[in-house]
């Protein structure tokens, strides 16, 4: 970023932006933290870390605007610089095979049509957690992102730096892994999930 | 007869281009369509059955993420913890 972008805040304006603009946004940030991480010290030490370099870099945010996205985006960044290396999660599929097999043209994608709409809104609040968080991380974020905390598509592609395109299509395969995952959930409390 | 063929109110049963379609229909469920993909959406609904259960069935998904998720409570220290640090940066 050139200088001329960045401001030259006071000690009061900075801490001004940190306490309405930034703070507010801590229970987002944790919850985002947390279903990275699974980990109540990772999720603190990871939303500590962020509002630490939030304040340390606080002259290259522009005083209202996007802060959450902004925050988001440095929780995001973190996570993958410090914390999925050290992750105590057994390592995951690496993305780019998950990407590259669900875009190929031989998935059936009509295989999770039969998931019914009134076995998924009985789902208990757990059962939609645990299908959620069983999705590998750049699946889990996108969901994460546009269906709890609301995001735009043009906010993801900047928090995860890709392009929009890529939001959206990615998004259309997390959906597709989650359902694969509910259907599992619908098949075990007795559903019928075969076409009648 | 061909299944595939159109009534006035029969759906079709087969989507000639699911995905395009489904990604369609997903971001107009996110609030990212526009007027005239609107129209498409309204059109999808009425003619072409694996659309129609395709939007509903992420329409209640969306609505079972957004109000059963488990939602983790921020432990109560973290905000002070962090206004410490930034007082000890300065």
């Amino acid at each position: 970023m050139s200088e001329a972008q960045r401001k030259k805040y006071s000690d009061k304006d900075k801490n001004n932006i940190f306490d309405h603009e930034f703070m507010p946004h801590i229970d987002s940030m944790y919850n985002f933290a947390y279903r990275l991480t699974f980990d109540e010290d990772d999720a603190k030490d990871l939303v500590q870390d962020t509002y630490l370099k939030a304040y340390r870099f606080i002259n290259s945010f522009e005083k209202g605007t996007n802060a959450k996205a902004w925050l988001f985006r440095i929780l995001k960044n973190s996570f993958i610089n410090e914390y999925r290396k050290k992750s105590k999660q057994p390592a995951k599929v690496d993305y780019q095979e998950v990407e590259t097999y669900y875009n190929s043209e031989n998935v059936d994608y009509s295989m999770t049509s039969d998931l019914r709409v009134d076995a998924v809104k009985d789902m208990l609040g757990d059962e939609i957690s645990n299908a959620l968080n069983s999705l590998a991380v750049d699946f889990r974020t996108v969901i994460i992102l546009c269906d709890l905390e609301g995001f735009t598509y043009e906010e993801m592609a900047k928090i995860l730096d890709i392009p929009i395109g890529t939001v959206r299509s990615r998004l259309h395969r997390a959906r597709n892994l989650l359902k694969d995952k509910l259907r599992s959930y619908a098949g075990n409390m007795g559903y019928d999930t075969e076409e009648e | 007869m061909d299944k595939n063929q159109n009534t006035s109110n029969k759906r079709k049963e087969n989507c000639s281009d699911e995905n395009k379609c489904f990604e369609l229909l997903e971001s107009i469920l996110d609030g990212e369509g526009t007027a005239d993909s609107k129209e498409i959406l309204n059109e999808k609904i009425a003619k072409c059955q694996p659309c129609f259960e395709h939007y509903h069935l992420e329409k209640v998904i969306k609505e079972i993420l957004q109000n059963k998720c488990t939602k983790h409570m921020v432990p109560s220290e973290l905000a002070a913890t962090i206004r410490q640090k930034i007082q000890d940066l300065k």
